[in-house]
């Protein structure tokens, strides 16, 4: 989202100032979690909707699993354990660890700042 | 005092452990408040009371998020819409999978960052010195107590109504509240046992929200975590093994069965009847929830009569009382089974006479062709003929929790508080294992609740203290109740605390200091800020007397229209260099109007608090695009922010 008017602030260039690390992976990672977002939405319901929606039902013989009825089983509680291991992805081994800078009022902390890679050793 | 709390309570001696577990959850509160106050002792007083120093590592970060966002909403509004609608509440929460991911993943490091290079302690201070705009900082508060408030009020109901439930069967607390005096009592709308726990919840939390801060909030919200998450892992196999009984065929029990019992439900029909004493001139009470059964033979019908009527001479005949009809056969047994075992309180069959003036059946789920909407989409609906869950609005709600939650403000300050990047990783972590533990089980839950206690819908926001009550003395353990009613409690005043420290800092921090007295003393800032909190949380108790009806509206009202006005402002502030005041101005001001705007329409269309959704989509969807696109194109038009501007926000200082 960056215009002409300040386009020397790209890092591309190499020749204006630098945009800030935090900046750059901050906007990389949130657009692979906007991401994720859309793939659930685009999943889940219209899943559902086909599976789910509108369907005249017989007690005796209509599909669960589970227990679950298996519309929502396989639209939500599937993708849902999916989505946690892909969000347990993101947090160790997708994620970048930045120095998030001071403001001059934190509380000193017994855990060090981190200024590593990711756990998993992806940075 | 309600009937069934007492009979089941009683049977169980455990008023007493009831109040003890509760009693005992409050002096752990009380105990954190007062610990947090000592760490308000020599530290930036402003940055520790509402921001907590920037220091919050993993649990306390990860539960205060989760059990701030886990409001009464969740634990009272949500399984009350269970029950009412079954299984398709499952596609309703959907979207909680990618929740935590979103909200913290989303903004998270980058709000941070910028927090501590504009050394902001609120949202209003991040918008100001982003854009060094004064104003902008004003409108954002402005916006944040105009919406807090609505919340607030809603959230003390809720917490009130929780905490009426659990010491409803205790005589000392039911004969204290009828010995008021008329004139406190005719203050409340809601009656005088509402009034007294409005008062001791209104206290205890605005007590420890104002001596701790910040936190006292955050440590307090990690206890009320920690207890949710143990009240949903205790009901899960009493609520599965209970209906699983209930509904067990010679094919066996359990859930499956339940879901299958669920499928032969037909939603019952509200209506309103006009009710006479059986024999003439007797005095008969009838209790609220009482059961009635009318005709003979395979002709009786089962009816509940929801409030409390009593029958004197003088007073023969109530018109117009509410009534609701069972019409599925195996939930008229259950309730005749409940009724022989003593766990129904009142049958008045035989007592009174019942003239019905009007039955109806739901606008979706009644009819033969929609046969089992209760395990399929979009679910039963009462005044809708679409049903409960239609795709629009299944599509609505993806937007509502993800999206709306990452643009809410009381997140948002959150993430201004974790120490490092390798807490927000392990944060979200933690966050995204919690709401795997809370919601989907919620929604198994209910749905056994279905089976287990038929007729809530008379009155389904009860429906999870009632829950907690009869799944624990079902197995000799009423005592438990305590701990169960304990975690949606626990969850309102999580969400209670934090707001109430948002309206308070944004008046404090933002008004005063930012704008009235930047000189102001310590010790002045730590009055007033002491002194604003206690206020706030005393005008919301005030508001909550007579409290509006519809608790689930009003918040979901609040926090799409916070999202709606915050989100798109904020995205663009973090992430867009180009981005200036007048865009970001622009983008807040739309979203509220145009959110605001479908309210109203609703409203003069004569819907109450139900909004006006042009193609069926929610408000929250229209006024994120409108705030978007318009505060994208007003950026566009308006000249470039300063160049030092974006270089302290975006460029590295060297």
């Amino acid at each position: 989202m960056s215009s002409p008017d300040i386009s020397q602030a790209s890092n591309d260039t190499g020749t204006g100032p630098r945009l800030t690390q935090v900046f750059l992976n901050s906007r990389r990672e949130a657009i692979v979690i906007f991401g994720s977002w859309f793939v659930a939405l685009c999943w889940a319901v219209p899943y559902c909707y086909i599976n789910g929606y509108g369907h005249l039902v017989d007690p005796e013989t209509m599909s669960t699993t589970m227990g679950i009825p298996t519309w929502l089983f396989g639209g939500i509680l599937l993708p849902w354990i999916i989505a946690d291991l892909f969000t347990t992805w993101v947090c160790f081994f997708f994620m970048k660890d930045d120095k998030l800078g001071a403001a001059g009022d934190e509380e000193t902390h017994a855990e060090p700042v981190a200024v590593t890679g990711a756990e998993g050793g992806a940075a | 005092m309600n009937g069934l709390q007492t009979n089941l309570l009683a049977a169980a001696d455990s008023g007493t452990a009831v109040l003890w577990t509760f009693l005992i959850y409050m002096v752990g509160v009380f105990t954190i408040a007062g610990l947090s106050n000592r760490l308000l002792k020599n530290r930036d007083f402003l940055s520790e009371y509402f921001l907590g120093s920037r220091g919050l590592g993993v649990w306390a970060f990860a539960l205060t998020l989760a059990a701030t966002s886990s409001s009464g909403g969740s634990f009272m509004g949500f399984p009350s819409k269970i029950y009412t609608h079954g299984w398709s509440l499952g596609l309703w929460i959907g979207s909680y999978m990618v929740v935590p991911i979103c909200v913290m993943g989303l903004l998270g490091k980058r709000i941070n960052e910028v927090a501590r290079t504009a050394q902001a302690i609120t949202i209003p201070d991040v918008l100001r010195d982003r854009f060094r705009s004064i104003s902008f900082g004003l409108i954002s508060v402005s916006l944040i107590v105009f919406f807090m408030t609505f919340n607030l009020i809603a959230q003390f109901k809720g917490g009130s109504t929780i905490l009426k439930t659990l010491l409803g069967p205790i005589d000392a607390f039911t004969s204290s509240a009828a010995s008021l005096p008329d004139w406190i009592g005719n203050m409340c709308s809601q009656g005088n046992e509402y009034l007294v726990c409005l008062v001791v919840f209104g206290v205890a939390v605005i007590v420890y929200t104002t001596y701790g801060g910040f936190h006292a909030v955050v440590w307090t919200d990690v206890m009320q975590g920690v207890v949710m998450v143990i009240g949903v892992v205790i009901m899960l196999p009493l609520a599965i093994n209970q209906a699983g009984a209930v509904a067990a065929t010679d094919k066996g029990a359990g859930l499956e069965q339940v879901t299958r019992a669920m499928a032969r439900m037909v939603p019952p029909r509200k209506g309103t009847a006009s009710i006479t004493a059986a024999k003439a001139g007797t005095d008969v009470t009838v209790p609220s929830g009482s059961w009635i059964f009318v005709g003979e033979g395979d002709e009786q019908r089962l009816f509940k009569i929801k409030n409390r009527y009593d029958l004197t001479a003088s007073e023969s005949r109530f018109e117009a009382a509410e009534i609701w009809e069972i019409v599925t056969p195996a939930d008229v047994e259950q309730v005749r089974r409940r009724l022989e075992s003593g766990s129904e309180p009142s049958n008045v069959t035989g007592q009174i006479n019942l003239e019905i003036e009007e039955l109806k059946d739901y606008a979706y789920g009644a009819k033969p062709e929609q046969a089992g909407s209760y395990v399929t989409g979009p679910g039963p609906s009462r005044e809708k003929a679409d049903g409960f869950l239609p795709l629009s609005l299944a599509i609505s709600f993806f937007f509502m929790w993800a999206i709306s939650g990452t643009g809410q403000p009381s997140n948002m300050v959150r993430l201004m508080a974790f120490n490092n990047t390798i807490t927000l990783r392990r944060s979200i972590f933690t966050v995204a294992m919690y709401y795997s533990a809370i919601y989907f089980p919620l929604v198994i839950i209910f749905c056994c609740a279905r089976v287990l206690m038929p007729g809530m819908e008379s009155e389904p926001d009860r429906i999870m203290p009632q829950m907690a009550v009869e799944l624990t003395s079902n197995i000799g353990m009423g005592w438990l109740a305590g701990l169960l009613i304990a975690a949606p409690f626990a969850a309102v005043m999580s969400t209670v605390d934090s707001f109430l420290l948002m309206i308070s800092s944004a008046l404090v921090r933002d008004i005063y200091q930012r704008n009235i007295n930047p000189d102001a003393e310590e010790k002045k800032i730590k009055t007033l800020s002491y002194v604003i909190t206690m206020v706030a949380g005393l005008g919301a108790l005030f508001g909550a007397m007579n409290p509006p009806e519809f608790l689930q509206d009003i918040i979901v009202y609040t926090g799409s229209g916070l999202a709606a006005c915050f989100l798109a402002a904020v995205v663009y502030a973090l992430y867009w260099p180009r981005s200036n005041a007048q865009g970001c101005i622009a983008a807040m001001v739309s979203g509220f109007a145009a959110h605001l705007s479908l309210y109203l329409i609703g409203f003069f269309q004569g819907n109450g608090f139900s909004p006006y959704r042009p193609l069926s989509m929610d408000p929250i969807i229209i006024g994120l695009v409108t705030s978007f696109v318009v505060g994208w194109v007003v950026t566009i038009l308006t000249p470039p922010p300063p160049r030092d501007l974006v270089e302290k926000y975006f460029h590295d200082a060297s």
